[in-house]
C-alpha cells in the first residue's frame, strides 16, 4: 500500500478517530490491528517472513533476557552466561540477516560469481516484503540491545510485535529504537489537537515533496539515466541533479508523512533528515541523510567492530609499523571504512552499490588521515573556518561529493556509471541545455517551473530551520485567516499538482491510441 | 486559531474541496458514469470511455433496441442499418476501442439478464488473442461495474467521483467548440454506437498515389513482432458466449472481420491460422479476415479499421444480397468442418488488380456556346463539335453518371475508353446548339442548371439581362432523348454579386461568414430540396449529382448533400478521375477539365489521356 493512496488515507484516517475512541487500555492492540490490515493490504504471503522474524528475535529477547537474569556469582558463572548469550545473539542475528541476504542477494553473488559455479547455484524468486531490511534492522538493534543489558525484553509477543511492525515506518524507515519507540505505542493517551495538527502538517507536507517535487523530477531523470543514454554530459549532470532532487524529496518527503501519521497517534518518531543540503562534509552529509541507518551502523557495526580484540590487534600493528598519525587512526578508518562500504551495500544487490560504498569509504577515510595535512593546508592559507565564503565553498564541494556518489546509485550498471561521468566531463554539449532538448524529456515547460518554485519555497523553509526557526510553531502565531490560507494553499498544490499531476489523457488521444 | 479549530477548518476544507470535486465529476460527467443526465453528450463521454458510456446510454435506452454488436475498434464499421434491413432487428453497437473477449463476455451476460437480445453479431479480430483482461487505465479502459462481476459500485463511484478534474474542465471546453461533425472528442455516434465516420466517410478518394499521401502509414507501414498468447482464454470467452447465447435463446453470429493485409504480416502465419482454427472449433463464423479486400488501401481508414462501405458489403455476403459489388474470395462461411488447409491458404490472398477494381474516367466541363466567344468559359460550336468528334473518333464512349455509380456500386461493367461531358449553369445553347451535336455522335451529356435561372433571360426578379437559359420543355425534351441528363448546380447558391442587392451573397455552396453551421446546413438542405423538386418535375428523372458551383466545398457541404441523397459531386479542379468498385467516395468532388476555346481537338485528347 503505497502512502500515496486513497486506501492508505483512510487506513490512517479510519486508525485515528477509532484510536482515541476505543478504551485506552486497547489502544495499543488497536495500532496493532491497524498494522496488520496495512500488510495484509499488501499480500498475506509477503507478511509470513515478517512474522518469522519478529517471532524469532522476540524469542531470542526472552532467551536473553533469561540468561541476564541468571546468577552469576564468580567470574567463571559470569563467562559462561556471556558465552551463552553470545550464541544467543548469534544465532539470531545470523538467521536474521542471513535470510535478509537469501531473499535479497543470494541471486546477485551467484551471477556475480564465475559461470562455472554460479550458474550451478540454485535461484530464489523470493517475494520480498515491503522494507524487510528495515524490519529486520530494527529488530536485529533490539535483540543487541537485550544483549547488552540495555533494557529488559517485551515478554508480550503482540506488544513486541506492535514495535517491530507499526505500519507508517515500514515503507522507507525511519529506523526505530525499542527504548524509544516502544514505550509511546504501548502507553495511553488522550487526544492532543496539537499533535493532530502537527500530524496533518507533516503529512501534508511529505505529501507536497512527494507528489509535486520528487514524482516531476522522476519523469525527467528516467527518460535520461538509461543504458543508452543518447544526451551530452550537460543533460546529463541536470538527469542526476533532478535525481539529487528526486531522491530527497522522496525519501525525507516520505519520512515526514510517516512523521506525520505517527504523530496524529501522539507518537514522537526519530527525524531521518536534517538538511543535508547545508552538510559541510561527508560525514557532516551522513549524519544528516538516513540518519537512523547512520546511527544504527554507529552503534551495532563501527563501535562493536572498534573495540573488539581483532580491531584491537591491528590498531597495536598498525601504530608499531606505520609512522604519524596513519598509525594512530588505522584501526578507526578502517572501520569507517567498513561501515560505508556496509552502506553501500545496504542500499542494494548489486556493483554499483558497492561502489558507491566504496566511494563514501575512501573518501572519508581519506579525509580521516589526511585531517593533519588539511589544517597546515589550512594555517598557511590564512582560511578562517568560521567565514561564510568558507562555509559556502565547504558546502558547494560536499554537494559536489554527492553529486558524482549519486551517479553510482542512479545509472542502470557499473559500467554505465564510467559512461556516464565520462560524457558529464568529456562531451557536455551544452546547447543541448537550450535547444529544445530539455523539453523533449517528459517535462513542459511549466512543470520545470513547477518544481523550481516548490524547491524555492522547499529552499527558503529549510534556511530558516538551519537557523533554528521552527516553522510550524511560528505559523501558529499569525492570524487564523493567514494558517488557513497556507494549509489550504498547500492542500491545493498537492492536489492540482501532485495527485493529479500524471495519468490524465486528453480525450483526443485517447481515440488515436485506438 | 487554537490547534482545535485548526483542525476543524482543514477538515471542512477538505470536505469542501472533495465536494466541489464530487460535484463538477457528477454534474459534467466526462465518462457518463452517472448517467449524464446534465449534458447528455454520450458520444463525448464514450470517446473517453465506451465501456462505461456506452452502458450507461443503454441503461436509458435500451428499449430502442433489441439487438448487439460486440467487439474491439474494428466493430465500427458493421453497418447498422443495414443489419436492421437483413435481420428485421433494431442493432446497437456496442463496439469499444481496446476491448478484449473478457469485456465481451461480461457484457453479453449482463445484456442477456437485463435487455431485450434477439440478435448478437460478434467479432473476433486478432488483437483478441493478444490482449485479454486488459485494463491499464481505470478511468478509460474499464467497464461499468454493473457489467463488470470484478468491480463494486463503490470503487466505481469514487473513481468517477474523484477523477482527475481536468476531464471535467475539457468537457466543458469542448462543449464551446462542438460541431455538427465529429472532432477528436467525440468520435461516437450515440444513436447507433457506430464511430461517427461521416468525415471520413465524405473525403473524395482517387488513385492509389493520392491515397498514400493522405496517409503514408500505408506507405510505412509499422511493422513489429506479433504473437497471440491469449488465443485460449479468448476462445473460451468466445464459448462462453455461444452457451449464453444458446441457452437464452438469442441468435448469435460470430464474424471476423476483415484484417489489413499489412497487419497480418507481423504475426506468425501458424499463429494466426491456429487462432481462427481454434475459433472455428468453438463456433461456426464467417470469415473476412483475409481476402483480396485486405490488400486494398483504400478499403481502410487506417492501418486497423475497414471501411464503412466494406462492413456494407460483408453485411450483404452474409445475407446473400447481390445488389453490391462483391469481391469473389471476400468472406467464407467456416465451420469445425472446414478444412484443415483452408486456415493457411486464406492467408495469402491474390490482390485485385487495378483493372479489375478501377478504371480511369475524364470528366469535361463546360458551360455557354456562342459564336461569338467572348471569355474563357465560353466555346464555339465548331470548336466544340471538332472536341466531340474527336473523342468519337478516338473510341470514347459518353457515359452517364448513373453508369459510373452502378460501376462503383454493383460492379457494372464501363466502356473501354469513357468519358463524362458536363455543362455548367444551364444555358439555352445547350439545347439549342450542344445538344444536336451530341445527338449527333451519340454522346452522353449531363447539365448542371441553376434552379433561379431556370427557364429565365433575367437574374432573378430584377431587370438585369442574363445570358438565356433552358426551361422545362427543353430540360424535359433533352431527358426524353436517354442521352441527356439535367442534374443540380444547387437553386440559388450560385448568386451574381453585382445585381444583388442583399449584402449577404452566396457566390458558392459555403457558409455565409458568420453563419451558424445549424444555420447553413438548412439553407443548404432547403435549397437542394428546392432545386432537386423543381429539376425532376421538369425532366422527369431523379435528381442525384450536384456541381459545386465555382468548385468550392466543404467536408460540411459533403456530408449534408450525402444525408440529402446527393451520390455524386463535382468540384473545378483538374485531372482525371479514379473510380474504384466498392468505394462512393471516389464519385465526390471529382475532379473535371475546364474546357476553353483554344482547346484544340488534339489538345483535348492529349490532356484527358
Amino acid at each position: 500500500m503505497s502512502f500515496a493512496s486513497l486506501p492508505f488515507v483512510g487506513l490512517v484516517a479510519a486508525g485515528v478517530i477509532l484510536y482515541y475512541l476505543v478504551p485506552k487500555r486497547a489502544q495499543w492492540l488497536l495500532l496493532l490491528a491497524v498494522s496488520m490490515a496495512f500488510y495484509l493490504a499488501g499480500g498475506a504471503k509477503r507478511a509470513v517472513w515478517l512474522v518469522l522474524v519478529a517471532g524469532l528475535t522476540w524469542l531470542a529477547g526472552l532467551l536473553l533476557e533469561k540468561q541476564n537474569a541468571r546468577p552469576a556469582p564468580d567470574k567463571t558463572a559470569k563467562t559462561a552466561v556471556r558465552r551463552v548469550k553470545k550464541r544467543i545473539c548469534a544465532a539470531c542475528l545470523v538467521l536474521c540477516f542471513g535470510l535478509l541476504y537469501l531473499m535479497k542477494y543470494w541471486n546477485f553473488t551467484a551471477s556475480a560469481l564465475p559461470s562455472a559455479i554460479g550458474d550451478k547455484l540454485p535461484r530464489w524468486d523470493f517475494v520480498v516484503p515491503l522494507g524487510l531490511s528495515y524490519f529486520i534492522f530494527q529488530a536485529a538493534g533490539y535483540v543487541i540491545d537485550v544483549y547488552r543489558g540495555k533494557y529488559p525484553a517485551q515478554k508480550n509477543p503482540l506488544k513486541y510485535g506492535l514495535f517491530v511492525s507499526f505500519f507508517p515506518q515500514m515503507v522507507q524507515g525511519p529506523i526505530s529504537r525499542y527504548d524509544q519507540l516502544a514505550p509511546q505505542l504501548l502507553s495511553a493517551r488522550g487526544l492532543d489537537w496539537r499533535d493532530l495538527k502537527f500530524g496533518i502538517q507533516l503529512c501534508l507536507w511529505g505529501y507536497f515533496k512527494k507528489l509535486v517535487i520528487a514524482d516531476r523530477a522522476a519523469v525527467l531523470v528516467n527518460a535520461v539515466i538509461t543504458e543508452n543514454c543518447p544526451y551530452g554530459g550537460a543533460v546529463v549532470a541536470c538527469g542526476i541533479l533532478f535525481y539529487c532532487i528526486q531522491l530527497y524529496c522522496d525519501f525525507s518527503g516520505g519520512i515526514d508523512i510517516t512523521r506525520g501519521v505517527a504523530r496524529m497517534f501522539g507518537i514522537d518518531m526519530a527525524e531521518n533528515f536534517r538538511r543535508p543540503i547545508f552538510a559541510t562534509s561527508l560525514t557532516d552529509y551522513w549524519r544528516r541523510w538516513h540518519i537512523t541507518l547512520g546511527a544504527w551502523m554507529r552503534d551495532y557495526v563501527f563501535y562493536p567492530l572498534s573495540l573488539s580484540r581483532g580491531f584491537g590487534k591491528i590498531s597495536r600493528w598498525a601504530r608499531a609499523h606505520i609512522r604519524g598519525t596513519g598509525g594512530k587512526i588505522f584501526a578507526t578508518s578502517l572501520a569507517t571504512f567498513i561501515v560505508y562500504l556496509i552502506i553501500g551495500v545496504w542500499h542494494g544487490a548489486n556493483f554499483r552499490y558497492i561502489a558507491f560504498g566504496l566511494w563514501n569509504g575512501v573518501l572519508i577515510t581519506a579525509s580521516l588521515l589526511l585531517e593533519k595535512t588539511f589544517l597546515r593546508w589550512k594555517a598557511a592559507l590564512h582560511i578562517d573556518d568560521k567565514s561564510a565564503a568558507w562555509r559556502v565553498f565547504m558546502t558547494l564541494r560536499t554537494g559536489l561529493l554527492v553529486f558524482v556518489g549519486r551517479y553510482f546509485t542512479r545509472a542502470p550498471r557499473l559500467r554505465s556509471v564510467f559512461t556516464l561521468l565520462k560524457t558529464t566531463v568529456l562531451h557536455p554539449q551544452p546547447s543541448q541545455l537550450l535547444d529544445g532538448t530539455l523539453l523533449s524529456l517528459g517535462l513542459a515547460k511549466t512543470d520545470f517551473l513547477v518544481v523550481a518554485l516548490a524547491l524555492a519555497v522547499l529552499l527558503t523553509l529549510e534556511c530558516f530551520q538551519e537557523r533554528g526557526v521552527h516553522i510550524r510553531p511560528a505559523l501558529e502565531k499569525k492570524p487564523g485567516f493567514v494558517q488557513w490560507l497556507a494549509v489550504t494553499a498547500l492542500l491545493l498544490a498537492v492536489l492540482l499538482l501532485g495527485v493529479f499531476r500524471a495519468g490524465y489523457i486528453p480525450s483526443g488521444f485517447i481515440y488515436t491510441q485506438f | 486559531m487554537s490547534s482545535k479549530k485548526w483542525v476543524l477548518v482543514f477538515l471542512a476544507t477538505v470536505f469542501v474541496l472533495a465536494a466541489l470535486l464530487a460535484g463538477l465529476n457528477a454534474a459534467v460527467d466526462p465518462f457518463g458514469a452517472f448517467g449524464d443526465r446534465l449534458l447528455s453528450w454520450f458520444s463525448y463521454d464514450e470517446t473517453n470511455n465506451p465501456r462505461v458510456a456506452k452502458l450507461s446510454y443503454l441503461e436509458q435506452h435500451h428499449d430502442e433496441y433489441d439487438s448487439y454488436i460486440l467487439g474491439c475498434s474494428s466493430t465500427s464499421s458493421f453497418p447498422v442499418d443495414a443489419f436492421n434491413e437483413a435481420f428485421d432487428a433494431r442493432f446497437y453497437n456496442l463496439i469499444m476501442y481496446g476491448a478484449d473477449m473478457r469485456d465481451c463476455e461480461k457484457i453479453t451476460r449482463y445484456l442477456i439478464e437485463h435487455y431485450e437480445v434477439k440478435n448478437l453479431i460478434l467479432n473476433v479480430y486478432l488483437d483478441n488473442g493478444l490482449e485479454y483482461d486488459e485494463e491499464s487505465d481505470r478511468l478509460t479502459k474499464s467497464l461499468h461495474y454493473k457489467e463488470d462481476p470484478d468491480t463494486s459500485a463503490l470503487s466505481f463511484y469514487t473513481r468517477y467521483l474523484f477523477a482527475d478534474p481536468r476531464y471535467a474542465l475539457a468537457k466543458l471546453n469542448a462543449l464551446r467548440t462542438d460541431t455538427i461533425l465529429p472532432q477528436t472528442f467525440d468520435v461516437f455516434d450515440e444513436r447507433t454506437g457506430c464511430y461517427d465516420k461521416r468525415v471520413r466517410d465524405a473525403e473524395p478518394i482517387g488513385s492509389a498515389e493520392r491515397y498514400l499521401e493522405s496517409y503514408p502509414v500505408f506507405a510505412d507501414y509499422p511493422h513489429q513482432t506479433l504473437s497471440l498468447p491469449y488465443t485460449e482464454p479468448c476462445m473460451q470467452s468466445v464459448a462462453a458466449i455461444r452457451a449464453m447465447c444458446e441457452e437464452a435463446g438469442v441468435n448469435l453470429t460470430v464474424v471476423a472481420g476483415p484484417v489489413y493485409a499489412a497487419y497480418l504480416k507481423n504475426y506468425q502465419t501458424e499463429d494466426i491460422a491456429a487462432f481462427y482454427r481454434s475459433l472455428a472449433q468453438v463456433t461456426p463464423f464467417w470469415d473476412f479476415s483475409s481476402s483480396s479486400v485486405s490488400c486494398e488501401m483504400r478499403y481502410f481508414y487506417d492501418g486497423t479499421h475497414f471501411r464503412n462501405n466494406v462492413g456494407e458489403m460483408m453485411c450483404a455476403r452474409m445475407t446473400g444480397r447481390t445488389d453490391l459489388w462483391l469481391p469473389d474470395d471476400f468472406g467464407t462461411y467456416v465451420t469445425a468442418d472446414t478444412p484443415e488447409e483452408y486456415f493457411t491458404d486464406v492467408l495469402s490472398p491474390a490482390a485485385l488488380s487495378p483493372d479489375e477494381i478501377s478504371a480511369q474516367v475524364p470528366i469535361l466541363m463546360y458551360h455557354h456556346l456562342s459564336e461569338d466567344v467572348t471569355n474563357s468559359e465560353m466555346v464555339s460550336p465548331e470548336q466544340f463539335e471538332a472536341q466531340i468528334r474527336a473523342l468519337s473518333e478516338a473510341g470514347y464512349t459518353g457515359v452517364s453518371f448513373d453508369e459510373l455509380q452502378a460501376y462503383v456500386l454493383r460492379g457494372a461493367p464501363l466502356p473501354e475508353k469513357p468519358v463524362v461531358i458536363t455543362f455548367d449553369d444551364g444555358y439555352e445553347s445547350n439545347y439549342t446548339l450542344a445538344y444536336p451535336i451530341l445527338q449527333k455522335y451519340g454522346m452522353k451529356a449531363t447539365i448542371f442548371a441553376i434552379g433561379v435561372s431556370f427557364g429565365k433571360d433575367h437574374y432573378k426578379d430584377t431587370d438585369y439581362a442574363i445570358t438565356p437559359h433552358f426551361g422545362a420543355a427543353e430540360a424535359a425534351e433533352m431527358a426524353a432523348s436517354g442521352l441527356i441528363s439535367i442534374q443540380s448546380h444547387t437553386y440559388d447558391m450560385h448568386q451574381w454579386p453585382p445585381y444583388e442587392s442583399g449584402s449577404a451573397v452566396r457566390e458558392n455552396i459555403l457558409p455565409l461568414p458568420g453563419e451558424s453551421e445549424e444555420a447553413y446546413v438548412q439553407a443548404l438542405t432547403e435549397d437542394f430540396t428546392r432545386s432537386r423538386a423543381l429539376l425532376e418535375d421538369a425532366a422527369g428523372q431523379p435528381v442525384d449529382v450536384l456541381a459545386y458551383p465555382a468548385g468550392q466545398y466543404s467536408t460540411l457541404a459533403q456530408v449534408t448533400l450525402q444525408s440529402l441523397g446527393v451520390h455524386v459531386t463535382l468540384s473545378t479542379n483538374p485531372g482525371v478521375n479514379t473510380v474504384v468498385r466498392g468505394l462512393p467516395q471516389t464519385l465526390y468532388a471529382m475532379l473535371r477539365f475546364g474546357i476553353t476555346e483554344d482547346v484544340t481537338p488534339e489538345a483535348l485528347l492529349d490532356m484527358i489521356r
